[in-house]
């Protein structure tokens, strides 16, 4: 009797596991930074996150999408992603148990400020959502042209040309 | 005597202050479209070379409206000062007169041209397109304002009215320009296509763009901008020989007026 017990116990626990993960599918998904936490640059620099997902469960999980996520942080304010990455997102699809898939985003860095990014993995029916470290951007501003030449150009240009076509004119006036 | 010509003209458009005024208010385009390209956000997020495109642009742009302004009255300017009758009693040929004005207009252009160079080599420092960015500028410059000034020259002869060469020679500037700062979905169309292929003006923003931002920097490799701008130096050319031919034809004082 007590072995028949034994024997359903296991059973049903054996049962109740395999309800709990087909109602969470997937256990945990792990998502790392593989490229330095700090990104530092210049406003129009291209820099690449490599970031990486694996798959820490014992099952498969599907419909695994991924998306970055940006804000400014001196604004606390979400950025819209439109210029600074062409792939917004990236649709990973399956994740056999212990595989691990590496994630690179090409990120521009389109103006200057101090930035957050974290890549978020969605799967469909979960919850909750993995995420990966922050990573930090430090982007500094770009003067296409160097001020210090240019000005002295845009400054004096003027001036020397009014003052040539004054000594034209005192020229002139003074001929006799 | 197309010396002389050329050198009365050029003194009068360059010697007094008031005449040369121009060039001073060229070089403070020139000054505020350098200070806008460096201090103005959106702009210093461009490219250091199309901001050289966005430069030669505005040199170009600049050259063709001012020395066209001035082709339309150069000869006109005879006629309403009551000098031309005088002038064509003279033993001058009108060839040689219409040869000293169209090269006294060309003058404007190499003055423009020079108040223009520092801001070029500033502009294009750190870049290796500077004799590039100067060499190209200054032919697709000459060629441009060349066929204008022979166009002006021409409405010239057939208008003999400052007001309504000027207003003329304005309105074919005004539409070969504005197409040419048309967005390229503007210019998807099978007409406007076309236009664009024969438009000299379209032609030389293309080169430079050509130049600057692709670093196609043989002739060759512009060819394809240099043969419509030569196109409309040639039609030009012609336009200004009959406008010449019929003038003579017709006399300082017009036959049947």
């Amino acid at each position: 009797m007590t072995q028949r017990l034994v024997i359903l116990w296991a059973v049903l626990l054996a049962a109740s596991a395999s309800c709990v993960a087909a109602a969470s599918p997937g256990a945990p998904l792990v998502l790392g930074i593989a490229s330095a936490q700090t990104l530092n640059g210049v406003a129009g620099d291209y820099v690449t996150v490599a970031a990486r997902i694996e798959n820490t469960s014992d099952q498969a999980v599907s419909d695994v999408t991924t998306y970055l996520s940006l804000v400014n942080t001196a604004d606390k304010l979400p950025v819209d992603l439109e210029d600074w990455s062409a792939e917004k997102g990236l649709y990973v699809g399956v994740i056999e148990s212990g595989q691990a898939l590496p994630l690179d985003w090409k990120i521009h860095f389109v103006k200057p400020g101090h930035y957050a990014l974290t890549v978020v993995a969605l799967v469909a029916g979960r919850e909750m959502p993995a995420v990966s470290p922050v990573v930090y951007f430090r982007v500094e501003p770009k003067n296409s042209l160097d001020p210090g030449h240019i000005l002295p150009v845009a400054l004096g240009m003027p001036v020397v040309l009014g003052l040539l076509l004054l000594l034209l004119n005192y020229r002139r006036r003074t001929r006799p | 005597m197309i010396r002389l010509i050329w050198a009365k003209e050029v003194r009068a458009e360059l010697y007094t202050w008031r005449s040369a005024l121009w060039l001073l208010l060229a070089s403070l385009i020139f000054s505020f479209t350098s200070y806008l390209l460096l201090t103005n956000k959106e702009l210093t997020l461009l490219d250091q070379t199309e901001l050289l495109w966005l430069l030669g642009k505005i040199i170009v742009g600049t050259a063709l409206l001012m020395v066209t302004i001035d082709a339309s009255s150069i000869l006109t300017s005879e006629f309403e000062h009551h000098t031309a009758e005088s002038l064509f009693i003279a033993p001058i040929r009108l060839r040689d007169l219409v040869i000293g004005k169209f090269l006294a207009s060309l003058t404007l252009w190499g003055a423009l041209y020079v108040v223009a160079v520092p801001y070029m080599i500033v502009a294009a420092a750190g870049t290796r397109l500077a004799p590039a960015f100067l060499g190209y500028v200054a032919l697709l410059g000459t060629l441009g304002v060349a066929a204008m000034v022979l166009l002006a020259l021409g409405i010239a002869f057939l208008f003999r009215s400052s007001k309504n060469a000027l207003t003329t020679t304005l309105v074919v500037l005004l539409g070969l320009t504005v197409p040419a700062l048309f967005t390229s979905a503007l210019k998807s169309g099978f007409v406007a296509r076309v236009f664009e292929r024969i438009n000299p003006v379209d032609s030389i923003f293309a080169a430079l763009d050509n130049v600057l931002v692709d670093y196609q920097l043989s002739p060759l490799q512009n060819g394809r901008f240099l043969l419509p701008l030569a196109g409309f130096l040639a039609a030009a050319f012609a336009f200004a020989v009959f406008a010449a031919w019929r003038f003579e034809r017709q006399g300082i004082v017009r036959s049947g007026s």
